[in-house]
């Protein structure tokens, strides 16, 4: 049982040190991807909103192209696919050398386009629950569309979003395993890499469960947190905003 | 608009007129060699996150021999032509058999190596007999996108053909008694009845090769517009069955039982 035990330290045979840094490699492309994917959500949700019917039927294919397609097959398309259209292109100019999309960046975007379609659904939610008087008091008192929607909207957009936003982050968390596919050396690569060498599957199957569930106890805290922040003042509606 | 485009097209034309002699004499200094990474004893990687195995040592030999400077990518087996074709690496050595169906997309440097095929069981298998009708019914493991499944997609079809991502969960499913079979390549599952699978299964027999679905034997690939580079590495092939070098690495890598 010891001896197995040293296959996860990181002595000469353990592989501690390669899990460690595949958890590097998981927590930062999920980390960088975050920002991008649920900005992105926000404009699809207000493209959604909008009255002009042009933006309205865009907004509706992306979320209904990139919530129906796998995430696996967004990732190929995008690092594969993108790739062999870029380098036809390249080629075509006539341009020296070649071009290449890195692996970060297209695990970056693939992983973002979609978490920007399941988070545009509860940005248009929470849109939804501010009501429209809101939006004509600000106009009444002068305010310009854009400082309405940045200094009345977006306050308290973000406490409406946040428990929606928050189960996004734990699907994204755990959709990043998908990485691996594209050469990334997250956790699951590792893993996989492992099990060959050593047979030991379990082991290193269940050294990335803990793992993973780590990320998830960590990220599910700080949620918490953000959310009582984020409440503070509606203690009335106690855990029913929640 | 229209001027724009115009502009665009004709300059790009130019650039390519110019350029187009260059790229046909492309010399090759550097070479990216993409492999899986998860197929002991062709190629692994170890705690060090360093790559080992027979086609490691092989692939650096071969540079060696064609005295160019070669760098290594680790790719998953599902993505690995289309990896080649995106200009991701320019050669792939990954116990990759040079295959009909590879070659539409494809070319093969020269055979580097050659595995029998086995198929294997629990110890409590009856009969060594592993033709379609006796294995009707029975549940059957290999890696998926391999010459492997695609042989049993052929003659097994009314087996019941179970497809992995890698050879390890086949043979992690044959321990659990999820499978009655599993049909590979004699390395890896030898290596695998010597070590995990020693109590609870053992070898039924060799699989007859059928040349038109898997292939002449072990070969590296490259993309079809490669025909030097093709014929580069073919050579220094050569040159190692020539002067026994490549003997030396089987030697060293590959162990049957």
């Amino acid at each position: 049982m010891l001896d197995k035990l040293a296959l996860l330290g990181f002595g000469p045979e353990g592989w501690g040190w390669a899990l460690l840094q595949g958890a590097g490699i998981t927590i930062s492309i999920a980390l960088a991807t975050l920002p991008f994917g649920l900005a992105l959500g926000l404009v699809v949700a207000l493209g959604k909103r909008s009255d002009k019917v042009l933006l309205r039927g865009l907004a509706t294919a992306y979320t209904t192209v990139f919530r129906g397609v796998p995430e696996l097959l967004t990732l190929y398309i995008i690092y594969f696919g993108i790739q062999i259209v870029l380098q036809e292109l390249w080629r075509a100019l006539g341009l020296p050398g070649s071009f290449s999309i890195p692996p970060f960046g297209a695990g970056m975007v693939a992983l973002g386009v979609v978490l920007a379609a399941f988070s545009s659904e509860v940005w248009v939610g929470a849109l939804n629950s501010i009501q429209k008087g809101q939006r004509e008091a600000a106009a009444a008192l002068g305010l310009s569309k854009g400082q309405a929607f940045r200094l009345v909207v977006l306050p308290q957009l973000i406490r409406v979003a946040l428990p929606g936003l928050g189960n996004n982050w734990m699907v994204l968390l755990k959709e990043t395993s998908l990485v691996s596919v594209i050469t990334l050396p997250d956790i699951m690569f590792i893993t996989t890499r492992a099990n060959v060498v050593t047979k030991e599957p379990f082991l290193f199957f269940g050294a990335a469960m803990l793992i993973y569930l780590f990320f998830s106890l960590i990220s599910a805290r700080t949620i918490d947190r953000l959310e009582r922040r984020a409440n503070r003042g509606f203690a009335a509606f106690g855990g029913a905003t929640r | 608009m229209k001027g724009f485009v115009r502009f665009v097209a004709a300059a790009a034309l130019t650039l390519a007129g110019a350029t187009g002699a260059l790229a046909q004499a492309k010399e090759w200094k550097e070479i990216r060699i993409g492999t899986e990474g998860a197929y002991p004893p062709y190629n692994n990687l170890n705690a060090k996150k360093e790559l080992e195995g027979f086609e490691i040592d092989y692939g650096n030999l071969l540079c060696e021999k064609m005295k160019v400077k070669c760098t290594w990518v680790v790719q998953d087996w599902d993505g690995i032509i289309p990896a080649l074709q995106a200009n991701k690496y320019d050669v792939i050595l990954a116990g990759m058999n040079a295959t009909e169906e590879r070659k539409k997309r494809v070319d093969f440097t020269a055979v580097y190596s050659k595995t029998p095929i086995w198929a294997i069981g629990p110890k409590a298998t009856k009969s060594d007999d592993i033709s379609p009708a006796t294995l009707k019914g029975k549940s059957v493991g290999t890696q998926g996108s391999t010459i492997h499944a695609n042989y049993l997609e052929k003659f097994y079809k009314d087996s019941d053909i179970r497809l992995y991502p890698t050879q390890e969960e086949a043979n992690l499913d044959l321990l659990n008694g999820r499978l009655d079979y599993i049909v590979a390549d004699a390395l890896a599952l030898s290596d695998f009845l010597r070590g995990k699978g020693k109590d609870c299964c053992r070898k039924i027999a060799e699989v007859k090769r059928d040349d038109a679905i898997h292939g002449a034997g072990v070969a590296g690939a490259v993309r079809k517009s490669d025909t030097e580079l093709k014929d580069m590495i073919s050579k220094a092939i050569a040159e190692t069955m020539a002067d026994g070098s490549h003997k030396k690495l089987e030697d060293k890598w590959f162990k049957y039982d």
